[in-house]
């Protein structure tokens, strides 16, 4: 063997991913949770590409590699700076790297891990305590959050721009029709955010799915998904939420409701998560993991039931030429957090809308939950960015009228940078049926 | 109307006032040269034949030089956050695609334009500090592992399209854009740039100038060098200068393909032309079977016999379709020993000419089944298979090493036989996946770096691999470049008297061998070191040198 | 015996006298002749011919380099290959270039737009330097990324880095059906046209514009020549005929190469091939899609060079040119330095070529 003296002569280190995790979390689950997830990165750098932060910065420890390198760096006992928590707050969590990625690397499980361990290690302060906390105790809370967007909604005309942008004008959520009339039911999540903020996403599912033969429930003392709670570092207030939501459930889906329906994808991705997040709970494993197969996003909902849809749509007249311009932006938590890639739209299209082709249609917005409020600066730039995309020159005749996108984060985002309508697909085939376009 | 714009004044490729070369003439007298004492003709600086000296006897050593003023320097003329000193930061850029191979860098430098680079360069070559380029970090030799005292000069900030010019068919783009960017801009007028390596999604052109990368189609359309018509570089002392032209070509010396290719060690990319190719109307694919590995070898040489030259012509093995297809479902045949991929492109004329000629040529060889794709989508799903090779290979085994060598297309039967006789000597499992129309190999050595003495087997497995390819008439890498991976077979590839040249070119250009030092071309001393364990013919490799 | 030859070689070489490496000579009349020049030895390739080795399914040739392009394109003839960047023979007797001289030189023919130029198809070389080393580089695969890429560098360097031994070119099948046609326009339209259709998957092989006529050749798989045929427009023209204008333009023996003038010197602009007309008070000759003009002028070398300098291009006094000491566009300093340089790591004593590329040389 002619090359085995040479072997030695080459100054080698070990392979990336042959990790040595320290004593405090080696032998834990999520200590080797992360070590099988650090395991599957070949160290391509294809994630890069996609990545929203690392596109704006070029960093390398702005990108999703860059980041699962300084969380390796941390799980192996280094101790981490605010440098690190820096870098990791910047991730946007929009996954776009998984959907890119090769070799399956569960980044945004990774990402979780490495932020509670770091938030552990580096206590926040000042400002950007103060917001973190704010926004965990205010946000979830749909009565707290009702009032003080009411408040607002009657003083907008007197806010300041960058705060009025936060602040949609105050809309109803239009007619419900009767939950009692069909056989078939779904269940819908009341939310936190949305019904205080546009209020008529969920009316307009309620009626689209009234037409098909389905109603819509709602479960008294469901709340928030736990999503903010759980991106904002608090685990264990996430799962509370996911408890409550699924003790105020069960006896819906147990009286046959079929589905839990979804009108905002983030809160989607969190609800298809609950049998993983409560995995280690004896008493509600076995039903978190039956309401997450039951969790459906509103797009898979009418895709089902298409043909239904279809023979509806067939009796209206076309929408008009000006209208029916759209754009459609897909949130990263329907995209690649749910991997629904072109079902919305091919709903819309098959609705009458005609769709303008996006650049980089895989990049998030920069709303990306509190993240706008966290990172103003990324958060704008990806914005603007995105809002060009969408809607290319002013003076082009094929500008669209209205953005249509599935997430309420994105739809207030959005809404926030442009004067063109922004709205949720649903309510756009709810104006159809209801022969408002 | 075609719009004919005059280029802008003050290229410098103008006749400039002639300057005192500031190293160059010396006065030095070559004493045994016909060239008369009042004759400037030779540049003989002394600068440079002492580096070649150097850098060609021996690796050099950075490790006396004093830091803290270059650091200030920096600091003034790079952006906030844009110098990375702790090791917190800096760990993530110990290394490019190539993971095994990593070294913590002095400092990582993120400049935003050509100014803030020519500044860097300058304060590194006063300090005498190494600098390694960097663009995206796609490598798989190595060529971008930071230099432990030397400085990482990331080029991912400089990712401005420059212009895209649609009736000049050319792309003018910074080295941080991506390659598959330049294809996307291209889109909206027909064209897109041809070169597609399998990691186009992320490398960044300014890399594929440095590696001279291929990609599927280059057997038709070419490599990196037969697709770039200019570069503006900046070398190691600061100094900017342009190579090529938006001609089709220039005065004197082609630099320009001396450079390409050149693993950043002459010099740094800072802007880069294209030539945009119009994109084929059509392409179709053929999906051929083989039950035995020769005859897929040979039918691969029948078919440039017969005249033609398909688009991508690739070759898979039975370990690697059964890697690819449970995950990809491409519609592989996985009781074949091999399959072949044959791509045509063109009119849909040609095209279909074409294919019916291959097919011919296929069914003659022994094919056992023959699918011609019907439809776009599938034509994109028999590739699928082929792009996720390398992925695949992440997904079955927990680490795999991929090989790159070159050999004539007659040898490709010959090659996999000798593969699966080296995976029963290491006891290691190898998929193949090659570029067979190019006869570029790269097999994928797969092993688990957590059990003890796997990688040592797998290198030296490579390694085997890597001589066949030389003993075959071929070479130890096509595409990814030598890097630091691959130096030690360099030795196998060159006598000394060509690495002696190697080093008078580098010297040439950075003759203090400040650019990425230690990669892609090995010191004579290395050579003698890696040739003690190693007799050619009897004869010791590089008699001359003093062995330690 | 080959190994002779190269011993010759050799002695000479270690004699450190001037030389001037030269095959069939086809090409005496291209570059500078410094005073210098008349001192220097010849050193005659013509004894090192042959083909080493040739596997069509390779697409691969190597060669020495005195064996002639004539005697080297038969051969390739015999497997319907050819060498696709057709290089210029020259010269009243075609049979007289050599495969060294061709690629030391780095011409390419009127193919060159749509296949490459001579250094693409340059896979690897054997040459001797300036010390009287062999040295090996490249080889004979399409794909080799080891090592800098010397064998391109030999492209053109005109003999003055070393003595190129043996050659392997990339090569190509024969295109299975050529047309060319013939449109009446002004040179305007003309380049307007070039351009437009050279951003088009269209088979074109070759374009020349000359006095008031366009004419394009079309290579490709005979439906798609055909279709292409009827897209464009314009007059076939008779086979033969067509072979012989394709031939005289690459060999440089059309009529508009003969010379005007005693004080005329043929200028060959490379330039972008969107730049507009040329004023060059006189006729032009055009080819490459519009990247390479040929005229005629009696300007001075100045003149001209400001003239390529303004449209971004590199202009050569091809021929006939009055004074021939510097026939090249000039130099940035720096770029002149790295010339430099790289002549004295492969010709440390100044041996070959002095002077044919650039006085400095």
């Amino acid at each position: 063997m002619e090359y085995s003296g040479a072997v030695a002569f080459i100054r080698k280190s070990d392979p990336l991913m042959e990790t040595h995790l320290a004593d405090f979390i080696r032998d834990t689950s999520t200590g080797k949770e992360a070590e099988a997830i650090l395991r599957t990165c070949v160290h391509c750098g294809f994630c890069t590409a996609t990545c929203p932060t690392y596109q704006l910065l070029g960093d390398e420890l702005d990108g999703p590699r860059g980041r699962i390198y300084l969380i390796k760096q941390v799980l192996e006992g280094e101790t981490p700076t605010q440098k690190t928590q820096l870098h990791l707050d910047r991730c946007l969590t929009c996954r776009s790297c998984e959907t890119t990625c090769p070799s399956g690397v569960k980044y945004a499980r990774l990402l979780d891990i490495g932020r509670e361990i770091v938030d552990a290690k580096v206590p926040r302060v000042g400002v950007d305590a103060a917001l973190r906390a704010g926004m965990r105790n205010v946000l979830p809370r749909a009565g707290v959050f009702g009032t003080a967007m009411k408040l607002g909604q009657m003083v907008r005309p007197l806010l300041p721009r960058a705060i009025k942008a936060k602040v949609p004008p105050l809309t109803s959520a239009g007619p419900l029709p009767d939950t009692a009339t069909h056989s078939r039911k779904m269940i819908a999540l009341a939310g936190c955010v949305q019904p205080s903020m546009y209020p008529n996403i969920n009316g307009a599912a309620a009626r689209v799915l009234d037409r098909l033969g389905i109603s819509m429930l709602h479960a008294g003392s469901a709340g928030c998904c736990g999503a903010v709670r759980f991106h904002l570092g608090d685990p264990e207030a996430a799962r509370d939420d996911a408890r409550r939501n699924i003790d105020a459930w069960w006896p819906l889906l147990e009286a046959g409701a079929e589905a839990l329906v979804m009108t905002a994808s983030a809160c989607g991705v969190q609800v298809r998560d609950y049998g993983h997040l409560l995995q280690d709970d004896p008493d509600y494993q076995h039903k978190a993991a039956r309401v997450a197969r039951l969790t459906r996003d509103i797009s898979e909902i009418l895709t089902a039931e298409s043909a239904r849809l279809q023979a509806i749509l067939t009796d209206l007249p076309p929408p008009d030429a000006a209208s029916k311009q759209m754009a459609f932006h897909s949130p990263c938590t329907l995209q690649h957090g749910l991997q629904l890639r072109g079902v919305a739209e091919k709903l819309l299209t098959a609705a009458g809308f005609a769709l303008t082709p996006i650049a980089d249609s895989h990049l998030c917005c920069g709303s990306a939950g509190t993240y706008s409020v966290l990172q103003a600066e990324i958060s704008q730039r990806l914005r603007d960015n995105k809002l060009a995309a969408l809607l290319g020159p002013v003076t082009s005749s094929r500008r669209p009228r209205t953005i249509a996108s599935a997430n309420v984060g994105c739809i207030s985002h959005l809404a926030g940078g442009t004067e063109v309508e922004v709205r949720h697909w649903v309510e756009l085939i709810d104006r159809r049926l209801t022969g408002q376009v | 109307m075609m719009s004919i714009q005059t280029p802008a004044e003050g290229a410098d490729t103008f006749p400039l006032p002639s300057r005192e070369s500031d190293r160059g003439r010396g006065g030095e007298n070559q004493t045994n040269s016909p060239v008369g004492a009042d004759d400037t003709l030779l540049c003989v600086t002394t600068d440079i034949d002492t580096a070649l000296a150097h850098s060609a006897e021996q690796d050099q050593n950075f490790a006396s030089i004093h830091h803290a003023t270059l650091f200030s320097r920096l600091k003034k003329i790079l952006p906030q956050g844009a110098l990375l000193q702790v090791k917190e930061d800096l760990a993530p850029y110990e290394c490019d695609g190539l993971s095994a191979y990593r070294r913590i860098p002095l400092a990582v430098a993120l400049p935003e334009d050509e100014a803030q680079v020519v500044a860097v360069m300058k304060a590194c070559y006063e300090a005498g500090v190494p600098v390694v380029a960097r663009g995206a970090g796609t490598g798989l030799s190595g060529g971008a592992m930071p230099h432990e005292q030397g400085l990482v000069l990331s080029l991912a900030k400089l990712k401005r399209i420059v212009r895209i010019d649609k009736y000049s068919r050319t792309a003018v783009v910074q080295p941080g854009v991506r390659n598959l960017a330049i294809s996307e801009a291209a889109a909206p007028f027909g064209l897109y740039y041809a070169p597609d390596p399998s990691s186009q999604i992320a490398c960044s052109i300014g890399g594929n100038v440095a590696e001279n990368s291929g990609g599927v189609h280059c057997l038709k359309y070419g490599l990196t060098v037969h697709n770039v018509l200019r570069v503006r570089v900046v070398l190691a002392d600061g100094d900017v200068v342009t190579l090529g032209s938006e001609a089709l070509d220039s005065a004197g010396l082609d630099l320009l393909a001396l450079f390409i290719g050149s693993e950043g060690l002459l010099g740094i990319a800072t802007e880069v032309t294209v030539k945009l190719t119009p994109k084929p109307q059509f392409a179709q694919c053929i999906l051929a079977s083989f039950d035995d590995v020769r005859r897929a070898g040979d039918a691969v040489a029948a078919v440039i016999a017969a005249g033609i030259i398909p688009a991508g012509l690739e070759m898979m093995d039975q370990p690697a379709t059964r890697a690819v297809e449970p995950f990809v479902k491409a519609g592989y045949d996985i009781n074949a020993a091999a399959i072949l991929l044959c791509e045509s492109d063109g009119t849909k004329e040609e095209v279909g000419d074409e294919i019916a000629r291959m097919k011919a040529v296929l069914e003659g060889c022994g094919a056992t089944e023959i699918r011609v794709s019907q439809s776009e989508a599938e034509r994109i799903l028999f590739w699928a298979g082929r792009k996720a090779a390398f992925p695949a290979a992440g997904r079955v085994s927990p680490d795999y090493y991929c090989m790159d060598g070159t050999i004539p297309k007659r040898r490709l039967a010959d090659m996999l036989i000798a593969i699966t006789e080296l995976e029963k000597k290491y006891g290691l499992r190898c998929m193949n996946v090659f570029h067979a129309g190019d006869g570029n190999l790269h097999p994928l050595i797969l092993y688990d770096a957590n059990v003890p003495g796997e990688l040592e087997r797998t290198e030296a497995f490579g390694a085997e691999i890597l001589k066949l390819s030389v003993d075959f008439g071929g070479t130890i890498t096509g595409e990814h470049g030598v890097g630091f991976e691959k130096i030690n077979a360099m030795c196998e590839q060159f006598a000394s008297d060509e690495l002696r040249i190697f080093h008078g070119i580098k010297a040439a250009w950075d003759a203090r061998g400040l650019l990425n030092p230690g990669k892609a071309v090995p010191s004579l001393h290395r050579c003698a070191e890696f040739g003690r364990m190693h007799v050619h013919g009897g004869q010791t490799a590089f008699p001359e040198i003093e062995r330690l | 015996m080959s190994s002779t030859t190269i011993d010759e070689f050799r002695q000479q070489i270690l004699q450190r006298q001037p030389l001037r490496i030269r095959g069939g000579g086809s090409k005496d009349f291209y570059g500078s002749v410094p005073s210098s020049m008349q001192e220097s030895n010849l050193l005659d390739t013509r004894m090192h011919s042959g083909i080493v080795s040739y596997d069509p399914s390779e697409l691969v040739v190597t060669v020495k380099a005195g064996t002639t392009l004539q005697a080297l394109e038969l051969v390739l003839a015999t497997r319907r290959q050819f060498l696709p960047f057709e290089p210029p023979r020259f010269g009243d007797d075609l049979s007289a270039a050599t495969i060294g001289g061709a690629v030391a030189a780095g011409l390419s023919g009127p193919r060159r737009a749509t296949v490459g130029a001579l250094r693409d198809f340059v896979l690897g070389l054997r040459l001797m330097d300036g010390v009287g080393r062999e040295l090996k580089f490249g080889g004979e695969v399409m794909k080799n990324v080891a090592g800098y890429d010397v064998s391109r560098l030999m492209a053109g360097s005109m003999g003055c880095l070393g003595l190129i031994l043996d050659v392997s070119l990339k090569v190509l099948p024969m295109p299975m059906h050529e047309a060319t046609i013939g449109l009446a326009l002004d040179q305007q339209p003309a380049l307007e046209l070039m351009n437009q259709w050279g951003g088009e998957p269209l088979p074109i092989s070759a374009t020349c514009w000359a006095d008031g006529l366009l004419m394009i050749r079309l290579s490709g798989a005979e439906p798609a020549v055909r279709t292409a045929q009827q897209r464009l427009g314009g007059d076939l023209v008779e086979a033969d005929q067509a072979a012989q204008f394709w031939a005289s333009l690459r060999d440089g023996q059309h009529a508009f190469f003969a010379q005007t003038s005693p004080h005329a010197t043929l200028w060959r602009l490379s330039v972008p091939s969107v730049t507009p007309p040329l004023e060059v008070g006189g006729s032009s000759l055009i080819e490459w899609g519009g990247a390479q003009r040929w005229f005629h002028s009696e300007a001075s070398a100045e003149e001209v060079q400001t003239l390529a300098h303004r449209c971004g291009a590199t202009a050569t006094a091809f021929r006939y040119a009055p004074d021939r000491t510097q026939v090249f566009s000039p130099f940035a300093p720096g770029v002149l330095k790295l010339h430099q340089s790289l002549k004295h790591a492969f010709d440390p004593h100044g041996i070959f070529g002095r002077g044919r590329l650039y006085p400095e040389i």
